[in-house]
């Protein structure tokens, strides 16, 4: 038995495809403009991050803009939504890339999102900037279109191992929940203090819903560290450090900032928190370009994410000025690293940097999120950490180096 | 443009796939699955670890994921059997979300979190990715008409009828004789099959799959495509699919139209307005756009 149409049905199905014929190629730009996408999370888990990561590089489009634009072409930013969902960014950049032709994509923050998406763009030679950590993205077969602001496990894992030692540690013990990252910073960490003659004595994985840590905790300190690695999220640190007060474990603790964040010391008695460490990934705080766009976005503690968006679109814009205005993902990927690093002039904004190109200089961009140099693959060489202790409940910055 | 409109294409045939599997099961047999994407998901996995680690032919990676999440399928359905309604809805649920627990946690097998990427696609990397594209399309678009075919085919056969009895009064078709449970395993087993090959072409397409992908998101659009089409009607299954795709896509644009918007107030807009759109549609026709019609013999 066939089905028939209905005419009422017909109509609905004629006039919805009518519609979607009718959906406006986007306003043509003044001719020359240059398209730039921005795949930021503005909903989903992301939603806290994405809407000022946008901000920001609006902010650096209409600065590079006001100044004249990149070659004296205007910069045009095309903003979609990447719903923190690797399926829903797929579609979004599909958009970016076939519709609107950009030449890059800025700000993928979640690591799944990014790595479904950058696909698309080295298939299509377009650029992407991306916030993700995982170690993963950067040894994708990405030949080169692909950059990120965000240390990686290697480099987080280096600077926790040489900061233990420089507290003098020589026995190192990991507690570290199970999560994509344990495995990797364990391994790192023990080869790092290795290296400066130290060692990991232990190293447990647990899992995060347990309400108690007790045999874990006995595991460990059986092995007599004088500092202990806590690699986990805030509810299980939380409860892994009442039970090491409770054992009468009185060595060094360190921590992600996370993790043992200022909630976590509210909840707890001081004495439980009392000296622990934490080490965070800093923007450049003390930079010009940090202070600019902090005063720029009205907000004096800016989140990492959107200090590097600020500086994802300033490279973007300075290889295509690098490349004499040819404004392809090809060119940028071939420029992106003229501009970051090397022995040219020190710039700290887009718009400097495009007056020193114009005046035919080199330059050297070091941004808000740090010094913006990237090795082969793309991974940053370096980015500023910030290094702090508990001390009565409170947290006391001790460096951010 | 066009490479666009073609990759959106794509997509809606994908959901049309996911709502046609739904249907069979849901909208024939009238046993609720919101754990279809757990189904997606198995078989993304199984096409893509099959011809990623193992080198075989997509072809036989897709007849896999088919093979597997039927097994799966049969297998929920016999464990599910004595519940329906809001019960089967929550175990199916359930089911989803221990697949994509599994998927994040077993990483010898499905490299956890960080997912699977270069999952081969059929002539990627040797022609255009336009060109690539289109080949796509045909291959979705092909898929899309076998099963269209094959449900179409279910629902006009005494069997169709049969799965109708069961929806409307399994204890009536018990009492005329047929066998329950096995009708129902088979129809989970059909749905299911048809879940898995959508995922494997979905992983086949964007060469990366990862348990993120597979979330009750996926659940929710696709369930949507089906009411607002019409449950239980094949062609509608298909149209609400496309229906989906196109407002999820149209509302993107809405910037052009409203103008002085944020991308932060169309973002939160364009959920709104899917949102705001189906209900409409649902308000005005209940039943969907293409209601179930049942042939009189």
């Amino acid at each position: 038995m066939a089905q028939r149409l209905s005419r009422r049905a017909f109509l609905e199905v004629g006039v919805t495809s009518l519609a979607v014929a009718a959906v406006p190629t986007r306003v043509r730009a003044q001719a020359g403009a240059i398209r730039l996408g921005t795949l930021t999370p503005l909903t989903g888990s992301g939603g806290n991050y994405g809407p000022s990561m946008l901000k920001a590089m609006q902010w650096v489009a209409g600065e590079i803009n006001a100044a004249g634009g990149v070659l004296g072409r205007k910069l045009e930013l095309v903003s979609e939504d990447d719903q923190t969902n690797p399926e829903a960014g797929v579609r979004a950049a599909r958009k970016l890339i076939d519709l609107d032709k950009v030449a890059a994509i800025m700000g993928t923050w979640a690591s799944a999102v990014t790595t479904a998406v950058a696909p698309l763009c080295w298939e299509s030679k377009t650029f992407l900037t991306t916030v993700s950590g995982s170690d993963t993205i950067t040894l994708l077969p990405h030949q080169g279109y692909l950059v990120r602001t965000q240390p990686n496990t290697q480099l987080q894992g280096r600077k926790f191992a040489e900061f233990m030692v420089a507290q003098g540690s020589k026995r190192v013990g990991i507690l570290a929940v199970q999560a994509p990252f344990a495995l990797p910073t364990q391994k790192i960490v023990g080869e790092e203090l290795r290296k400066h003659g130290a060692e990991l004595v232990a190293a447990v994985v647990y899992d995060k819903d347990k309400t108690t840590f007790r045999s874990e905790i006995d595991q460990v300190l059986r092995a007599r560290p004088d500092m202990l690695y806590l690699n986990g999220y805030t509810p299980d640190v939380t409860i892994v450090l009442k039970d090491l007060y409770k054992a009468g474990y009185t060595g060094a603790k360190i921590a992600q900032a996370y993790a043992v964040n200022q909630k976590l010391l509210n909840a707890l008695p001081p004495e439980v928190t009392e000296g622990t460490f934490t080490i965070a990934p800093s923007p450049a705080i003390e930079s010009a370009a940090y202070k600019r766009l902090a005063q720029a976005l009205g907000n004096d503690d800016l989140d990492p994410y959107s200090c590097q968006t600020h500086d994802h679109i300033s490279l973007v814009a300075l290889a295509i000025a690098h490349a004499k205005g040819e404004s392809t993902g090809t060119a940028i990927r071939d420029h992106v690293r003229k501009i970051s690093q090397g022995s040219g002039a020190h710039v700290e904004s887009a718009v400097e940097g495009l007056k020193r190109l114009a005046q035919g200089k080199e330059i050297n961009f070091d941004g808000a999120s740090g010094p913006c140099d990237f090795n082969e693959i793309g991974d940053i060489l370096d980015t500023k950490f910030r290094y702090e202790q508990a001390e009565k409940g409170k947290f006391k910055l001790l460096k951010i180096a | 443009m066009e490479n666009y409109l073609v990759a959106m294409a794509v997509f809606a045939g994908l959901y049309a796939l996911l709502a046609l599997g739904l249907n069979v099961v849901w909208g024939m047999t009238g046993m609720i699955n919101l754990g279809l994407v757990g189904f997606f998901g198995l078989g993304a996995y199984a096409s893509a670890l099959l011809t990623r680690a193992h080198r075989a032919p997509i072809v036989l990676g897709l007849a896999a994921a088919a093979l597997v999440t039927a097994a799966a399928g049969a297998a929920m359905a016999l464990t599910t059997a004595r519940l329906r309604g809001d019960y089967l809805a929550i175990i199916t649920l359930g089911f989803s979300e221990v697949v994509r627990l599994v998927a994040s946690n077993e990483l010898w097998l499905t490299n956890g979190t960080d997912g699977i990427s270069g999952i081969p696609g059929p002539w990627r990397g040797r022609v255009t990715p336009q060109t690539f594209n289109v080949v796509y399309l045909a291959i979705v678009a092909l898929a899309v008409l076998a099963v269209f075919a094959l449900c179409q085919r279910i629902r006009s056969s005494p069997y169709g009828r049969v799965l109708r009895a069961i929806r409307d009064d399994d204890q009536v078709a018990a009492v005329a004789g047929k066998r329950v449970i096995v009708f129902k395993v088979q129809a989970f087993a059909v749905s299911a099959a048809i879940l898995g090959l959508a995922g494997a072409l979905w992983g086949h397409y964007t060469s990366f799959i990862a348990p993120d992908v597979f979330t009750p998101l996926v659940t929710i659009y696709v369930v949507l495509a089906l009411t607002a089409g019409g449950t239980g009607n094949n062609v509608g299954a298909v149209l609400g699919a496309a229906l989906v795709i196109f407002l999820m896509e149209a509302t993107r644009f809405a910037t052009g139209w409203v103008g002085m918007l944020k991308p932060v107030q169309v973002a939160a807009l364009r959920e709104a307005l899917i949102g705001g759109a189906l209900l409409v549609v649902l308000r005005v026709r209940p039943r969907g756009l293409l209601p179930e019609r049942l042939a009189r013999s």
